[in-house]
């Protein structure tokens, strides 16, 4: 594939793939004394995040880095090459009895450097937290044509800055992320869902909070509207024997119409579910994320279909999860006026929820409005952060917070 | 003392009261040290030490040295094992102990709002009731704080299953090096932006001075179990280790302690060890009780295919507490072996700890010295425990010597200078073993976004006289390392 991908709209005049790390950074030098702004890119399933960047004349593709660099399993970690695909990753480590436990959107071909870029995570973090978590090292190509490693091979290290955590949700603005050092996990030997179907939104939201005030540890807890039904979700690991004893104290907690699916079935419902989380719009809709402390998850969500009814859009999906505090909903608008109507949403629930974030929309509805909803208090900071890795601002200029 | 130095003084003691600032040389002489071995971080007094109750109070320092052109070094508790509370250069040492309340315990969002001075154990002793703990657990969680849990990123024992400090940080309050008050995280994820607070998390109090930390609370475990498995030597105790994690268990903690730390520990705390083992493995499961059970089963079948001649079951808190006893008190019991001893710290691919512990015994053929071990076997975190008679000459420097060639035979095997002590002054000469100039480059960045002037916690982490410029010095210096010309 040589055929550039369009960003928000605008299309790179050429897509490179280097082949090696070194050859990476030589390439990102090269643009910068080019005068050149460069997109870094991974699989491609999250191109749609961002503000619209300033400008974009080179595409850049990690895939051809593609390897694993070390894995010793009884270590239970791994070192992977940045452009290496999550699902790829992630049958590899099946087959040591092991995983990296998240279930971020877009998992058939999104790339560990793009995880780690855009910090998208799913369902699952509730049990299982997110790739910040799990990363104890990494390398990254930065403009000035150099690759600096932070971290190690180890899970427990305190030598130096954390820089790990810094690169994590950075949007590739600091440098381009060419290799990961992760934990991985065992496997859970068994897993099991239960998907309780209820009449309206308080049902699920009540049904959810039964299960998280009860001695149930589910991985993953949801309260959602997917197509055009709610329902609440519920996500169990560990040996057979327990799940199949909390699985049958989960539908007792569920108190409604439940269906309970093991194994396979399970992982397969919850693919399909977090699908509809994933980083792209159809050219009538917008996909928001909304962010408040955990107890204040069940106003939040009343509050964002409240505002989405108001603003006369149609929510194709909305997805709570009870416990973090996050809100994802898809919702269509209509086209006539969609970009003020975006922008006036986003407005209303602003004084509810602490974070508002644009996911994907189209381009021309992004134009008029911040999609990471206003500028942090540290800009300062970051900008410094950023004058330091990429001074000449060659990376994804204007997609991240504060335009940085 | 001259007039600006009244001046300064007069100045603090503005900002906090007579009481909130000590001067006077008796005063600060225990501001010179940290936790560490007298010879194994280099001592400095402060021109003063301030003790402020509010943040306002800490910005008002900030800017009064800003003022004054003088360095301030933030301060916990002082149980810190790398010279990171040391005003290496003098100035200010701004102490946090007295900003020491639990603002908030919120067992809804499973959240604690704290004060930086607040003791490690104190705060899980406040949340546990509430259903909730506070899972990084340093060992000296009894007197650490969680400012300085914070500074250093520190582990513990738990932090197998749970993770450290920066797994555990929502939000920090922070007083930036300019004198601002910030706010980074919070209690909502998904804050736009950089990831300031894990930035923050570990930086050894260089970039900014944390006054109110958001943290996380974890759920109490339904069941906790604690095995103790007793082996004829530390090969066979190490192959239980490895073979647990095989099986796919993550024990909550899985803690080792060789012969000689036994022979210290049980004749002081009785905490059942047997003195004739070669390793105890301390194995702690915990969740819900059907698979703590079902595994605490699995894991005693595991030690004794793996040559354990006794496995001791404990379920009830106890006799829980009894077995982890031994543990806790293990650095203050070495004190019937001798009378000093230098802890170090290390970490290498759990793999590699057979062969990490070999080098140990080899270390200690060579230098004569006895070390003891004791480790968080399941992360490969070794602390072998140098035992030495400061009074004898040259003791000191022998210590540090093998100290030193330890850490490079754990760099060698693949790991790292420090899992949980930080770099500090201790190990910043060792840097550039594990990270190139570039690498360098990247983190005096970091340094520089935050603290331009440098004013916070000087010559902390870098190689000693580190300046960007110096890339050819810093790799002829690693050079040097790696062909074991080491200059102290």
């Amino acid at each position: 594939m040589n055929t550039p991908p369009t960003i928000d709209g605008l299309t790179p005049s050429a897509l490179v793939t280097p082949l090696s790390a070194a050859e990476l950074a030589d390439t990102l030098a090269q643009a910068a004394a080019d005068g050149l702004k460069v997109a870094p890119i991974g699989g491609g399933t999250a191109l749609a995040l961002g503000n619209p960047p300033e400008r974009v004349d080179l595409a850049l593709s990690t895939l051809a880095l593609n390897g694993v660099l070390d894995y010793e399993p009884s270590d239970l970690v791994l070192s992977v090459a940045a452009g290496a695909r999550f699902a790829d990753v992630q049958a590899l480590l099946a087959g040591h009895g092991q995983t990296l436990p998240l279930d971020p959107p877009g998992d058939a071909a999104a790339t560990i450097g793009g995880l780690i870029a855009t910090a998208l995570a799913g369902p699952r973090r509730l049990g299982s937290g997110t790739l910040r978590d799990l990363l104890i090292g990494i390398a990254v190509a930065h403009p000035a044509g150099i690759v600096t490693k932070s971290g190690g091979m180890v899970v427990k290290n305190v030598t130096g800055f954390d820089l790990p955590r810094l690169y994590h949700g950075s949007l590739g603005t600091l440098g381009v992320i060419v290799s990961a050092n992760l934990k991985v996990l065992p496997r859970a030997r068994a897993e099991a869902t239960l998907i309780a179907r209820v009449v309206a939104l308080d049902d699920a939201l009540a049904a959810a909070d039964r299960v998280r005030a009860s001695r149930l540890r589910p991985v993953a807890l949801e309260a959602a509207l997917v197509d055009g039904a709610w329902f609440a979700a519920v996500r169990l690991e560990g040996r057979p024997a327990t799940v199949a004893t909390l699985a049958a104290e989960a539908a007792g907690l569920l108190e409604s119409d439940t269906e309970t699916l093991h194994g396979t079935d399970s992982a397969a419902w919850w693919r399909r579910y977090v699908a509809h989380q994933a980083v792209h719009a159809a050219p009538d809709e917008a996909l928001l994320r909304f962010a408040v402390r955990p107890r204040a998850t069940a106003d939040l969500v009343r509050a964002v279909l409240r505002a989405v009814d108001g603003s006369g859009a149609i929510p194709r999906a909305v997805m709570a999860s009870v416990g973090v505090g996050t809100v994802i909903v898809r919702a269509a608008l209509d086209p006539e006026g969609a970009a003020a109507t975006l922008s006036s949403l986003t407005a209303t629930i602003s004084p509810i929820a602490d974070h508002v974030t644009v996911i994907a929309a189209p381009p021309a509805w992004k134009r008029g409005l911040d999609v990471w909803g206003g500028a942090p208090q540290t800009l300062d900071v970051m900008r410094a952060l950023k004058s330091h890795f990429d001074p000449e601002r060659v990376l994804n200029p204007g997609r991240f917070a504060g335009r940085i | 003392m001259s007039r600006a130095h009244d001046h300064l003084i007069e100045r603090l003691e503005r900002i906090l009261g007579p009481g909130g600032v000590f001067h006077r040389p008796a005063d600060l002489l225990v501001y010179e040290y940290d936790g560490s071995v007298e010879g194994a971080v280099d001592t400095a007094a402060p021109v003063a030490v301030a003790l402020p109750t509010t943040t306002e109070q800490v910005a008002a320092i900030v800017r009064l040295a800003n003022e004054f052109d003088l360095p301030v070094t933030p301060r916990g508790a002082g149980t810190g094992l790398s010279g990171g509370a040391v005003a290496q250069r003098g100035g200010i040492v701004v102490a946090l102990t007295r900003m020491d309340r639990i603002l908030e315990i919120d067992p809804e969002d499973r959240t604690a709002l704290v004060e930086p001075g607040v003791i490690n154990l104190e705060l899980s002793e406040a949340t546990i009731p509430g259903g909730h703990f506070f899972a990084p657990d340093p060992s000296s969680q009894k007197a650490c704080t969680v400012g300085g849990n914070v500074a250093e990123n520190s582990g513990g024992p738990h932090c197998l299953k749970y993770g450290v400090t920066t797994n555990h940080v929502l939000g920090l309050e922070v007083v930036l090096p300019d004198g601002r008050v910030v706010w980074t995280g919070g209690r909502a994820g998904h804050a736009p932006g950089y990831d300031l607070t894990g930035a923050l998390v570990g930086s050894e109090g260089m970039l900014g001075i944390v006054t109110k930390a958001l943290v996380r609370l974890t759920p109490n475990p339904e069941a906790t179990l604690v095995e103790l498995a007793a082996f004829p030597d530390v090969e066979s105790a190490s192959l239980a280790v490895s073979r647990i994690i095989a099986a796919g268990i993550v024990p909550a903690a899985l803690e080792l302690m060789d012969n000689l730390t036994i022979q210290a520990v049980e004749p002081a705390y009785h905490a059942g060890y047997p003195m004739d083992a070669g390793a105890v493995l301390l194995a702690e499961l915990d969740g819900i009780a059907e698979d703590v059970r079902a595994e605490g089963e699995d894991v005693a079948v595991l030690c004794r295919e793996t040559g354990a001649t006794s496995v001791r079951v404990a379920s009830e808190k106890p006799e829980r507490d009894l077995l982890w006893k031994g543990r806790k008190m293990a650095l203050a019991a070495m004190g019937r072996l001798t009378p000093n001893y230098y802890l170090h710290d290390t970490v290498v691919p759990r793999t590699k700890l057979p062969a990490a512990l070999r080098r140990v015994a080899e270390v200690a053929t060579e230098y004569d010295l006895p070390i003891a071990n004791v480790l968080h076997a399941g992360d490969g975190n070794l602390h072998p425990l140098i035992l030495f008679d400061r009074r004898q000459p040259g003791a000191v420097e022998r210590v540090l010597h093998a100290s030193h060639e330890l850490l490079h035979s754990c760099v060698e095997l693949g790991g790292a200078l420090s899992g949980e002590h930080g770099i500090g002054t201790e190990k910043r000469a060792a840097l550039t073993l594990v990270f190139s100039a570039d690498d360098l480059a990247a983190m005096a960045g970091i340094k520089n976004s935050f603290d331009p002037k440098s004013c916070f916690n000087p010559e902390k982490l870098f190689p000693a006289g580190y300046r960007c410029g110096e890339v050819r010095a810093l790799r002829a210096q690693a050079l040097a390392q790696k062909l074991g010309i080491y200059a102290m």
